[in-house]
């Protein structure tokens, strides 16, 4: 077959520029460690690494949810470690004003303490974030939430809780309102706080309270009547007879009815009521000023002023537990939020992974490529400058 | 006695004739298009000397070019198809060079999507929400410079489309000059000329597909496309370029002489590739991207609707962006007017519509001419509706073959913005809360609390529902409802469901969110949308479909290095063929040279020889 000669020419030409151009591809390659440096390379390996990239900065940015959420979190436990310090004193001093040693003045002395530590606690309700957001105010964050007014504090703020998004469809709470942690707090024992009459004579003190039979309790209001110092009688709402038995003066004695049973102390006088109602929910700065102005009356250290710290003192624990529960959920969300974390940990690892496999070059393929495409190129030079020499015209002479 | 001297002399004739022959095929060896010539002889007719007849030398019958039709024939297609392929692959090249180059959306938006979370991480927080407004605009911006770089694409389509039919024309006339040329030759070929045509011809064919037809007086007619005549005998016939029906600033490729429009209708060469291109990969590239934005800018938007910003106000829109073109034809004569509007962003496509009134009804066309049927009659109050679109016509009356173009995205990548600059503008918060009454007794909770009408006046008036049983309920004490479990509650415009059952007695309040400047649930719910289907019928995600766009340019990237390479190697066999045939082969030139040097030294030896005859005769009769 006849080759025309400046064809033979060209396509050694063409040959070596495509060489050259194989050799500039693998170059690139080299150049940004990447195997697919524009969609063409690999159209489904493109759009495969722009998810992946996506995947893992969604996973990135979950992580930095998880971070802010955490402050979050922790400056609340913070305070709610603060506040529950704060209500443990409160609560040694109570106890230490229920002792019968206490005069007056040291009773008032102990609630001039406690007046203290109530403002304390304020300001701790009323603590705010490193952006100056209120952390108790629900989502009024801009509101001042507990404002000490005449009768008690309000509370501003609303019921609204803060979510972060921690993984795919995963929402965690990072923070709780504070009508929940220091407002809304039943009293009493949690299910009903015991009172005793104002006008009752006896020394009879009621003591420790608690629910024996959730089934048979029905959430109703009752009287404890002792019709006489060693007899008593229980009677609902309608006036209605439930129970009754005798009352031991000497040692004490508890009283049980409807599922619930009430331990009492000392020496009632016939005629001395007490009322038994559903826990009413009261806020813990209402506690605490029952507390003081309990400690302040005057003449105080009497059965009535026994009767009314017990029921404070069933109230202060009511808030403890309340503060107590708040930390626990505050813990169990940064445990949550942890485990999260590490689960998004794992994902980047997995979608830098993944995308390194579908985008990244292997060097060694590359470069046994790059050797292989030098020789070539190597080779297709040298039949050309072999080719070029040779012509019959050099040997007509 | 034959003449020894004039055979002598005709043997040298036709040695200096192979010689020359030679040097002009040596001297040709690089030009392009040239066939080797050929020297063709033949012994002279002899002389009849009784009982045998004498030679008498050599005749030089022609001296032809060495071609094969159907080779040439096979070049030409194979440098159309090449044409096309190398165009084709270079304009696909620079399309994904631009999707992967830095303005990635992908990473626009991932970084948007980021800076929403981070508004819901701390709502109140101006920094943040400054931090969002900044991404957005990045994100918008993202999306007008991908737009803008797909219009300049475009724009280069068309400068190339112009330089490309200044080129064929010229290389017609060209043609045709020659065709005349030609046909002027008497007898013999003129082997040169036809070279010259030939190269032409081969030229041409890489710039359109085109047939040739040759005809019975040695000219050449060329055609392009259907039979649109480009060259026919010694007239050439110029393509040139004018405006499009719709689109004042788009070009389609035209006959001149009759206005015919020919671009869909012509394959191959480089004004193949850049019709092709333009309509096949760039337009639904435009397309699908000004579709990812409207998506976009539609599900923020109908998200951000849904809650209120710091000032307690309902927010507005997030992101501008232009709606559905709507072009008249040129050669419209009615005055009616059509205005288009999106109402399912989740069934758009990505191709374009024709609507077209044809004296009694209007009907739909897709961009492939393929009918699309219509719900509606056209007018405000029932518009047409298909593809996710909705069509009004107005104005006066329609007169038969009007027609619009719409296009339902392609605006919308270049043209969006970020609605809002107030950073407090960013509506973070939930516009209402609902709550249920402390002493509910039944096991219903606050499901979903929506806004169904934004503009209702009382929409910010607290409202108390109250059960009387289990499934009527009274609002503000109004009139008895009936209450169905799973269907919200449609009050002063927000729309509540419950979860689980309410029993008798029980209240639920619903009022606005008033100061809630630490509220994030409509943030929560914005970052949400990163990953809402809002396309396709709620399959595809913004971000999905930004995946999709690359990895169909991607694949047309791919598609098109594929057959450039392809095409290469059939165009280097076609011409390796032809080749074979007449090209020049230098060492079978230096033979010949010699062959022929050496016949032309012999017969001048002929010639010296009748020279000593003669001679040796004079000497005798002297003697």
């Amino acid at each position: 077959m006849r080759v025309s000669t400046s064809w033979m020419q060209q396509q050694s030409v063409n040959t070596m520029m495509d060489r050259q151009a194989d050799l500039s591809d693998i170059q690139t390659q080299m150049g940004t460690g990447k195997r697919i440096n524009q969609p063409s390379d690999d159209p489904v390996g493109a759009a495969r690494a722009l998810e992946l990239t996506h995947l893992d900065a969604d996973a990135t940015q979950y992580q930095r949810n998880i971070a802010s959420a955490n402050a979050r979190l922790g400056l609340e436990d913070q305070i709610l470690g603060s506040a529950g310090d704060v209500l443990g004193r409160v609560r040694t001093l109570l106890l230490q004003g229920m002792n019968a040693s206490q005069t007056d003045e040291s009773r008032s002395d102990i609630a001039a303490e406690i007046v203290q530590l109530r403002g304390q606690l304020l300001g701790m309700a009323n603590s705010r974030d490193a952006q100056g957001d209120y952390i108790f105010a629900g989502n009024r964050t801009g509101t001042q939430p507990f404002v000490s007014q005449a009768g008690g504090v309000s509370y501003l703020g609303d019921a609204g809780q803060r979510m972060v998004a921690a993984g795919p469809g995963l929402q965690v709470a990072t923070g709780d309102p504070g009508s929940a942690v220091f407002m809304d707090i039943p009293t009493g024992n949690g299910s009903f706080a015991v009172s005793a009459a104002a006008a009752n004579a006896g020394s009879a003190v009621a003591g420790a309270t608690s629910v024996t039979d959730t089934g048979a309790w029905d959430g109703g209001s009752y009287q404890i009547t002792f019709t006489a110092a060693d007899a008593y009688e229980v009677r609902d709402g309608n006036g209605t007879l439930v129970g009754g038995g005798s009352y031991d003066t000497e040692k004490g004695g508890t009283v049980a009815f409807r599922g619930v049973q009430v331990a009492f102390s000392g020496a009632p006088a016939a005629g001395d009521r007490f009322a038994v109602v559903p826990s009413p929910k009261q806020s813990v700065f209402d506690t605490l000023d029952g507390i003081i102005a309990t400690l302040r009356q005057p003449d105080g250290g009497g059965a009535d002023m026994q009767n009314a710290l017990n029921g404070q003192l069933a109230n202060l624990d009511q808030a403890v537990g309340s503060l107590t529960r708040a930390r626990a959920a505050v813990g169990a969300r940064m445990n949550a939020l942890d485990q999260q974390g590490s689960l998004n940990d794992d994902l980047t690892l997995q979608y830098k992974t993944a995308l390194s496999n579908v985008q990244d070059l292997d060097y060694y393929d590359a470069v046994s490529r790059l050797s292989l495409q030098s020789s070539a190129l190597q080779a297709a030079q040298q039949t050309y400058s072999k080719l070029q020499t040779m012509s019959l015209f050099d040997y007509l002479r | 006695m034959a003449d020894l001297l004039s055979t002598g002399v005709s043997g040298l004739l036709a040695a200096q004739l192979g010689l020359s022959t030679t040097g002009h095929n040596v001297s040709n060896v690089n030009t392009d298009g040239y066939s080797r010539q050929q020297v063709s002889f033949a012994a002279r007719a002899p002389q009849p000397q009784g009982r045998y007849y004498v030679g008498t030398g050599v005749d030089t019958v022609a001296v032809q070019r060495a071609y094969s039709q159907h080779l040439s024939a096979a070049l030409w297609s194979a440098a159309s198809a090449q044409g096309r392929a190398n165009a084709y692959q270079a304009l696909t090249d620079q399309l994904n060079n631009q999707l992967s180059g830095s303005s990635n959306l992908q990473s626009s938006l991932d970084t948007f999507f980021g800076a929403v979370q981070d508004v819901a991480n701390a709502p109140g927080d101006a920094s943040a929400r400054g931090v969002l407004l900044a991404r957005a605009g990045a994100l918008a911006s993202t999306f007008r410079a991908l737009s803008g770089q797909f219009d300049s694409l475009g724009g280069q389509v068309q400068r190339q489309l112009t330089d490309t039919v200044d080129s064929i024309n010229s290389d017609s006339a060209a043609i045709a000059k020659l065709n005349e040329r030609i046909r002027g030759s008497t007898g013999a070929q003129p082997s040169d000329l036809l070279d010259q045509r030939d190269a032409l011809i081969k030229k041409l064919a890489g710039e359109v597909g085109i047939s040739v037809v040759a005809q019975n007086d040695g000219t050449l007619s060329v055609f392009v496309g259907n039979g649109q005549a480009l060259v026919t005998g010694t007239q050439s016939h110029p393509l040139a370029t004018a405006q499009n029906a719709y689109d004042a600033t788009r070009l389609e490729v035209i006959g001149k002489d009759d206005g015919t429009v020919l671009s869909g209708r012509i394959g191959g060469g480089t004004l193949g590739a850049l019709l092709d291109f333009r309509s096949n990969v760039l337009d639904p590239a435009q397309n699908q991207l000004g579709r990812a934005a409207l998506a976009l800018a539609d599900a923020f938007n109908a998200q951000h609707a849904q809650g209120v910003d710091l000032n307690g106000r309902l927010g507005g829109d997030f992101f501008a962006v232009a709606g559905p073109a709507v072009q008249a034809s040129s050669a419209n004569t009615g005055s009616a007017t059509v205005s288009a509007g999106v109402v399912d962003v989740g069934a758009l496509g990505d191709q374009d519509y024709l609507l077209a009134y044809d004296g009694s009804a209007w009907s739909l066309r897709d961009t492939s001419g393929a009918a699309v049927p219509m719900g509606g009659s056209g007018t405000a109050a029932d518009p047409f509706i298909a593809g996710g679109l909705s069509f009004v016509v107005a104005g006066g009356a329609a007169a038969a073959g009007d027609s619009f173009r719409i296009q339902p995205t392609r605006n919308a990548a270049s043209g969006i913005g970020v609605a809002i600059t107030d950073p407090s503008r960013i509506a973070a918060a939930a516009p209402l809360t609902g709550s249920a009454a402390g002493g509910n007794t039944g096991t219903a909770g606050v499901g979903a609390l929506t806004v169904a009408d934004g503009g209702d006046p009382d929409l910010f008036t607290a409202s108390s529902i109250v059960f009387s049983s289990t499934t009527s309920y009274s609002i503000d004490g109004g009139p008895a409802q009936t209450f169905t479990p799973g269907t919200p509650i449609v009050h002063n415009g927000w729309s509540l469901t419950l979860d689980g059952a309410p029993a008798a007695g029980d209240g639920f309040t619903v009022q606005a969110n008033a100061d809630a400047r630490g509220d994030n649930a409509n943030a929560l719910k914005l970052g949400a949308v990163a990953e809402l289907g809002v396309l396709d019928g709620g399959a595809t995600s913004v971000g999905r479909a930004y995946g999709q766009l690359v990895g169909q340019v991607g694949t047309a990237g791919a598609l098109a290095d594929d057959d450039a390479k392809t095409q290469t190697a059939v165009f280097n066999q076609a011409m390796t063929a032809q080749q074979s045939v007449a090209g020049v082969n230098i060492d079978e030139e230096a033979a010949n040279l010699v062959r022929f040097q050496q016949a032309y030294q012999a017969s001048a030896q002929v010639i010296s020889a009748a020279n000593t005859v003669f001679n040796a005769l004079l000497g005798a009769f002297k003697g």
